[in-house]
């Protein structure tokens, strides 16, 4: 599946849809969405929010692999930014100190089995899979 | 699809897919709240950070009057996600 978005929260949706309806052509496991819809949705919106220096779309690319599925988010004409340098987020805080955000990206490297960077020439990208854990369900994040 | 609202109880019930794109929609409704209340979370399938950041920061503010919010009815998917963001040590979580 290959397919472009506009840089909106409103697409979201369409992301959803897009990937239920490739999870049934082939057959992926459902407990995968979780963690994919997760990743892909943190990734998406991190771009929209950030990457404000350009109106293009975000190229969403999914396709099937050994035991899982491979997600891979193209944002075009933008400055560097790596997703996958940890950060770092005190879940162990108590609520005084707990402020709203930062959390995305660090459920992002949570979720994702493999995820992998790329930047050249202005465009980033990002790979992530998720893969069923052998002789598991995946039904559990 | 996302849907909030009391039920008969005075729980908020929440339901479908809080995302980013939902998320303004449910910080209005929360914020209209000054006390503490249960959210009942038992048709909610999804959550991501932005509904995270709702909850968390109406949690501060109604902890500062000494109330909360209490969550109710969560499924374990719902629950794996709490716990990975720390939230099980902040609110009073009970599962479905």
């Amino acid at each position: 599946m290959k397919k472009t978005y506009r840089r909106s929260f409103d697409q979201i949706a369409e992301i959803v849809a897009d990937t239920e309806r490739f999870f049934a052509a082939e057959h992926l496991d459902p407990g995968l969405r979780m963690k994919v819809d997760l990743s892909l949705e943190e990734l998406f919106v991190n771009m929209v929010t950030y990457n404000t220096e350009t109106d293009r779309d975000i190229q969403l690319e999914m396709r099937r692999v050994t035991g899982g599925v491979e997600v891979c988010l193209t944002d075009y004409d933008v400055e560097r930014f790596d997703p996958t340098i940890e950060r770092q987020v005190d879940i162990d805080a108590p609520l005084a100190k707990r402020v709203p955000g930062g959390l995305g990206l660090y459920l992002v490297l949570k979720m994702a089995d493999s995820i992998h960077y790329e930047y050249h020439d202005r465009v980033s990208k990002i790979t992530f899979r998720n893969i069923v854990a052998e002789g598991t369900a995946a039904d559990h994040v | 699809m996302f849907d909030i609202d009391f039920n008969d109880s005075g729980q908020v019930v929440v339901s479908g897919r809080l995302d980013a794109a939902q998320a303004p929609r449910a910080r209005q409704f929360f914020d209209a709240i000054n006390g503490g209340c249960a959210v009942d979370m038992s048709g909610l399938d999804y959550i991501s950070s932005a509904g995270l950041g709702v909850l968390l920061s109406t949690h501060k503010r109604l902890m500062a009057g000494k109330s909360g919010l209490e969550l109710v009815n969560v499924n374990p998917h719902i629950r794996d996600i709490f716990r990975y963001s720390g939230f099980d040590r902040l609110f009073v979580i009970r599962p479905a």
